[in-house]
């Protein structure tokens, strides 16, 4: 066979390989769910969830957020809806994020990811984050709120 | 000025379509007026696209909120450059930037080819004015940057541009990967025209080479330039995080660069013919898919961007309708595209570039398949699964390391079949280079092997690139010229090869910087005024915070004393900002850089109590990234000097 065909035998069985060594290393956590809405976290149970690794997806509860410094975590609740949607606020969720180490766009009202297990506690469940991921606030909705002028001026 | 603005859109749209089919008819009965009619049509459509462009950056400057895009990206409190460069800010904006852009390579590919290669012209005009075609019925019928708002809803201030994008840099790093994207039409186009007209030959490429480099080097410096956007900016510490989007434009760039190298191939040997059509046709294909990767939002990503319902069906049409017929006029004709060489030996120049190759493809088959895994797991099994950059990283390590060990050995190889003799000539001195310094580093460092093993083949290139140069110096310097005088004429003379080698030298640079990454700190400390937190060698001491004085943005800056064995070196200043306007904070980081290491400082927060929560980077060689860069963009310019057409070796 030609040498064309050789090589590409070669980079195939290299392809194989190196497949192989990354699969190997593969452990059932490296490929996550994407994310549970709050919504779909709470119909599901979370006591039935305990110990589970999982990320839920909400917004951050307007002032909820606590930074306990000596404690080094953030403790804050998360709620299934955009605080601007209108209507109640809907159930929360308490989420200890163990660091201090918030993203930037975390605040109220924030679109948020967190990482992390939930565990018991004798106050309920909370969920245990490792890892906070905060969202570009979607400028569209935003904007949709905004469209009447808050003085009068005209143009 | 609205009106302008639509009326160009509408009338761009028109000539493109009369173009399109002016262009095809002319090709078919092969007639030469024809053609200059299609080839006029470009430049009119370019005229009333530029009519548009102006009509937009108007608006902006003059802050007209009845114009529902400008209202919605830009406002009062930003500077005139900003309020301009959110022209692109938002998706119509940035798909009129796309077309202006096509049709302004067309008008200048076509007008620097206007009295030759004839055959090719209609064809070309064809396909570019089709391809503006589907952007111009974009921006008339679904999302016109012209579009107004009724009276009674105008603003007295518009929304703002997100302030992560008020940074020069990001100013001009839409307007860098543009030119890179957009710029692969025309190698295309050409490509597409070739297969149409049967005419095989290397015209096509040669013809475009340039336009291709100059696309392909925008697009890489585009490429790193959202890398140290994100760095200075972002403040994670990091500057590519394999997301979505940094790869949507990563992955016609890889393709790309394999296209660039293997048509040397063709031109040499006339061989992987059919190598270097699919190669152009899927740089421009991932073009299209990256511009639409980044708009639709189907994949998740920190950047987003809004996600209309109706874009992802139309525009993933159009590139796979565009992306077909060009793979189909290549099947059709594959037969006359065989070559009659052969690969003669694995150990051969030729060789070399077809493993390159394969190993880009490889990478991108691997960062393709990452990217879109959410997709494709949504549609499957109905949940989104994702894999993290841990994944990304591992195989492009082993892929990146077989392609750099190639930017050393495939200059040396030689053609057809290496000798033993050949062998020992070439790569005597850089191969105990590079094995020497894997045995010293790693002896010294012990850790790390990916990194050691990228850290020695760095310097086996280096050492090849210095052999080049030096025996070809040396050579023309026994003929009477000075070292300085030879290496002006080799790079005026041989442009692409030597030029090419101070591109690789960039690239080696960049690559020694990112291996650095392996040996990364951080570290989150909790500080009272007037204490220090610790990392190694270098101590912070937590001074003061400030309110920032207020401007469109407040916030805190905090005032951090660094030391180095407890000898005093900068004070750095990291920002909590918060832009009013739209409701964002943002942390700026302070850098205090050296050749040999970044120390990185985020303000994460003033805690309640006083006290200031920073974190704290140690990156070690991450400037020899950014040294790279510059090193890569001079060998750009110089491959792309222009030079008089005697003196060039081909």
């Amino acid at each position: 066979m030609s040498k064309g065909f050789q090589i590409a035998i070669g980079a195939l069985l290299c392809a194989g390989l190196l497949g192989w060594y990354g699969l190997s290393n593969l452990d059932s956590d490296a490929t996550y769910r994407y994310f549970d809405t709050l919504e779909e976290f709470i119909a599901s149970g979370p006591e039935k969830r305990v110990g589970e690794a999982m990320r839920i997806k909400g917004y951050v509860a307007d002032g909820s957020i606590d930074r306990r410094v000596d404690d080094r975590e953030v403790r804050f609740r998360i709620q299934n809806d955009p605080t601007h949607a209108g209507g109640p606020p809907g159930p929360t969720f308490v989420v200890h994020y163990l660091s201090l180490e918030t993203p930037d766009l975390f605040q109220d009202g924030a679109e948020v990811v967190v990482e992390g297990h939930v565990a018991s506690q004798s106050s309920g469940e909370v969920f245990l984050a490792d890892n906070v991921l905060a969202k570009c606030p979607s400028k569209f909705q935003a904007m949709a709120e905004e469209t009447t002028p808050a003085s009068g001026t005209e143009l | 000025m609205g009106t302008i603005g639509n009326y160009s859109l509408q009338l761009a749209l028109l000539f493109a379509c009369i173009g399109v089919g002016v262009g095809i008819y002319a090709g078919v009965t092969r007639r030469e007026d024809w053609t200059r009619v299609a080839e006029r049509s470009v430049g009119v459509v370019f005229g009333f696209t530029s009519l548009a462009m102006v009509a937009l950056f108007y608006a902006l400057a003059t802050n007209d909120f009845t114009n529902e895009y400008v209202a919605a990206h830009s406002a009062r409190s930003m500077e005139l450059y900003y309020r301009l460069s959110a022209l692109w800010g938002g998706q119509a904006g940035s798909l009129l930037l796309w077309v202006w852009m096509l049709t302004a390579y067309a008008s200048g590919a076509l007008f620097v080819n206007r009295h030759q290669h004839r055959a090719l012209a209609p064809w070309v005009s064809a396909v570019l004015l089709g391809n503006a075609v589907f952007f111009l019925s974009l921006l008339t019928f679904s999302t016109n940057p012209f579009a107004t708002v009724e009276t009674v809803h105008v603003v007295s201030d518009g929304n703002g541009m997100n302030p992560l994008l008020q940074h020069p840099v990001m100013m001009i790093h839409p307007l860098m990967l543009y030119t890179g994207f957009v710029g692969f039409a025309i190698p295309f186009a050409y490509a597409f025209a070739a297969l149409i007209t049967g005419r095989l030959d290397t015209t096509w490429f040669r013809v475009t080479r340039r336009w291709s480099l100059f696309a392909w080097a925008f697009l890489g410096v585009g490429l790193m330039l959202g890398g140290r956007w994100a760095y200075e900016v972002l403040g994670w510490g990091g500057y590519w995080a394999w997301d979505p989007v940094e790869n949507a434009a990563l992955m016609p760039w890889l393709v790309a660069t394999a296209y660039l190298h293997s048509v040397m191939i063709q031109e040499k040997r006339d061989m992987l013919k059919i190598w270097n059509l699919v190669l152009i046709g899927l740089t421009y294909s991932l073009c299209l898919f990256g511009t639409f990767l980044t708009r639709s939002g189907i994949v998740q990503s920190v950047h987003a961007f809004t996600n209309a319902g109706w874009f992802t069906p139309v525009f993933l049409t159009y590139t796979l309708i565009m992306a077909a017929g060009f793979f189909i006029a290549l099947a059709y004709r594959s037969r006359s595209l065989r070559s009659a060489n052969r690969l003669e030996s694995v150990v051969s120049r030729e060789a070399s570039f077809v493993v390159n190759n394969w190993l880009f493809m490889a990478l991108l088959v691997m960062v393709f398949w990452f990217t879109m895994y959410p997709v494709f797991t949504e549609l499957t099994i109905g949940e989104q699964r994702s894999w993290g950059p841990v994944w990304y990283n591992l195989f492009a390590s082993f892929i990146g390391l077989g392609l750099l060990f190639l930017t050393g050995f495939g200059p040396l190889i030689a053609w057809r079949r290496a000798t033993g003799s050949s062998l020992r000539r070439q790569f005597l001195v850089p191969g105990s280079v590079g094995i020497a310094t894997a045995v010293v580093l790693g002896l010294w460092i012990q850790r790390e092997p990916m990194a050691i093993a990228y850290w020695a083949m760095s310097a086996f290139v280096t050492a090849a690139i210095f052999q080049e140069y030096g025996r070809a110096i040396s050579a023309r310097m026994r003929r009477g010229e000075s070292a300085f005088q030879a290496t002006i004429s080799l790079l005026q003379r041989n442009q692409r090869r030597y030029g090419g080698y101070i591109v690789h030298l960039g690239m080696v640079l960049c690559l020694v910087g990112i291996a650095g990454a392996a040996f990364n700190k951080e570290s989150l400390a909790n500080v009272r005024p007037g204490d220090s937190a610790a990392l190694d060698e270098y101590r912070f001491e937590y001074l003061t915070a400030d309110p920032i004085p207020e401007q469109h943005y407040g916030g805190a800056r905090a005032r951090v004393a660094l030391y180095r064995d407890d000898e005093p070196l900068a004070v750095l200043a990291p920002e909590k900002r918060m832009y009013w306007l739209e409701q964002q904070p943002n942390s700026i980081p302070a850098i205090y850089s050296t050749l040999r290491e970044d120390i990185y400082i985020i303000l994460t927060a003033i805690e309640p109590d006083g006290s200031a929560t920073l974190k704290v980077y140690r990156n070690p060689l991450v400037n020899w990234l950014w040294a790279g860069l510059v090193l890569f963009s001079l060998g750009c310019v110089a491959v792309l000097w222009p030079t008089p057409q005697r003196n060039q070796a081909a």
